[in-house]
């Protein structure tokens, strides 16, 4: 019996040591490979995700120029994103304007975030374009984005970066990476901008977004009372985003569960609807 | 056999010293600030892979030490170094927080985005570029926040 508790006792003590990185040969190498089969993307690889996710995104839409409505959401988004429930990531977040009319939104991987002139001329006040953004922020914190890239390719990367510490690739290394890497990109591409998320992921992000709306001190009624002119004005059946969203209506009904039971102050919503007049002049 | 078990444990206690007293910088750059608050002052600048000494938790902020200077971070810019027993068995049903650490740099990196850039010149990595150049400085989002009468994070 004691043998037995001696050598249970000499295999943790053999994991402590494997954890803090003193070569023990085998049992180290093993404990790493499983970590790697299963590892999710870094924040940093996520990053890298995003930023080529963005740049196909940015080459069928191009750039709003008016630096006053982009330093505007700016401002709006970060007192969100600072309100979330990851409000620092590997990049930071960045919001951008893009010449379409199309009524959309998306989020990329790491925090960049694109809204639509369509979208901000949809909405009716800084709380509501607020809440839209607290929407896609909600993807970034939840990781939505990168979910969709099937797990076989990160297997496959796992399998490829091995244990080794050199973090430069030789050539055929870096070929087969890359073709793993296009691979995700598509994946999340065909999310964000043709199917859409996972109803779930909808609901969830709804759900956050009246949480950091409410920390921030913007109005969560905001993310119905949009929600419900979309509905209203017959847009809930559009292209864009309401191609890729679950029908409005069962999204009105979720997020009425989870509103508070008081509105923000009116007097402050109005407020800050002078300077969101003044941003879209 | 009792001595040698306590021995052991001895062991056990001495070839972690601090593990959980340090955590790595996750993020490309980040702040060290006076006080356990966004916006508050910043004493140093960190960046990725840097490792610093917590002194303590302050809610979602760590009271760290880097190179002499002591201040503070939040806990979403910063990631524990060490490996917990409870992670390494899985009995937490999440992968372990020293995983990204242990692979900084590797798998998407900079070099693989530089291969894909060249296989599909007609991304428009340019305008990524300039977005990530968008924002805005700290004293602008105060006074936006504090203007529009919304909250302080």
């Amino acid at each position: 019996m004691s043998k037995l508790i001696s050598v249970h006792l000499l295999s943790i003590f053999t994991l402590f040591i494997g954890c803090s990185g003193v070569d023990i040969g085998s049992v180290g190498r093993v404990v790493q490979k499983t970590f790697e089969a299963s590892r999710p993307l870094s924040d940093e690889e996520e990053y890298y995700v995003g930023r080529s996710v963005a740049a196909r995104i940015l080459s069928s839409y191009s750039l709003s120029e008016n630096k006053k409505l982009t330093d505007y959401v700016n401002s709006v988004g970060k007192a969100v994103a600072l309100n979330s429930d990851k409000p620092i990531t590997y990049g930071g977040y960045h919001f951008a304007v893009l010449n379409s009319k199309e009524i959309n939104a998306f989020a990329c991987p790491g925090g960049t975030i694109f809204v639509t002139k369509g979208m901000i001329n949809a909405v009716e006040s800084e709380d509501e374009l607020a809440a839209v953004l607290a929407h896609e922020v909600a993807h970034v914190n939840n990781r939505d984005g990168v979910s969709a890239i099937q797990k076989a390719r990160l297997t496959e990367v796992a399998t490829l970066i091995g244990t080794e510490a050199a973090q430069r690739y030789t050539p055929a290394q870096l070929s087969q990476l890359v073709t793993v890497f296009e691979g995700s990109i598509d994946d999340v591409f065909k999310t964000l901008v043709v199917n859409g998320y996972g109803k779930s992921q909808e609901y969830n992000a709804d759900e956050d977004a009246i949480s950091y709306l409410t920390r921030a001190g913007y109005d969560p009624y905001a993310l119905k009372d949009f929600l419900d002119r979309l509905a209203s004005d017959g847009k809930a059946s559009g292209g864009g985003i309401m191609k890729t969203h679950p029908a409005t209506a069962d999204r009105i009904e979720r997020v009425q569960k989870n509103l508070p039971k008081k509105r923000a102050d009116a007097s402050l919503v109005q407020l800050r609807d002078k300077r969101f007049e003044k941003a879209l002049k | 056999m009792k001595i040698s078990v306590i021995a052991l444990f001895i062991l056990i206690a001495a070839s972690n010293p601090g593990r959980a007293e340090t955590v790595t910088v996750i993020t490309k750059q980040n702040a060290i600030r006076t006080s356990c608050k966004f916006f508050s002052p910043v004493k140093a600048t960190v960046r990725y892979n840097d490792t610093l000494e917590v002194i303590s938790k302050e809610g979602d902020w760590f009271q760290v030490a880097f190179k002499g200077v002591k201040g503070c971070i939040h806990k979403s810019a910063v990631q524990k170094k060490s490996l917990s027993l409870s992670k390494l068995t899985g009995s937490q049903g999440k992968s372990a927080s020293g995983d990204e650490v242990a692979l900084a740099g590797k798998g998407f990196n900079p070099q693989v985005e530089s291969a894909y850039k060249n296989k599909n010149p007609e991304l428009n990595f340019n305008a990524v570029n300039r977005v990530e150049n968008y924002g805005v400085s700290d004293s602008e989002l105060v006074q936006f926040i504090q203007k529009g009468k919304l909250n302080l994070p």
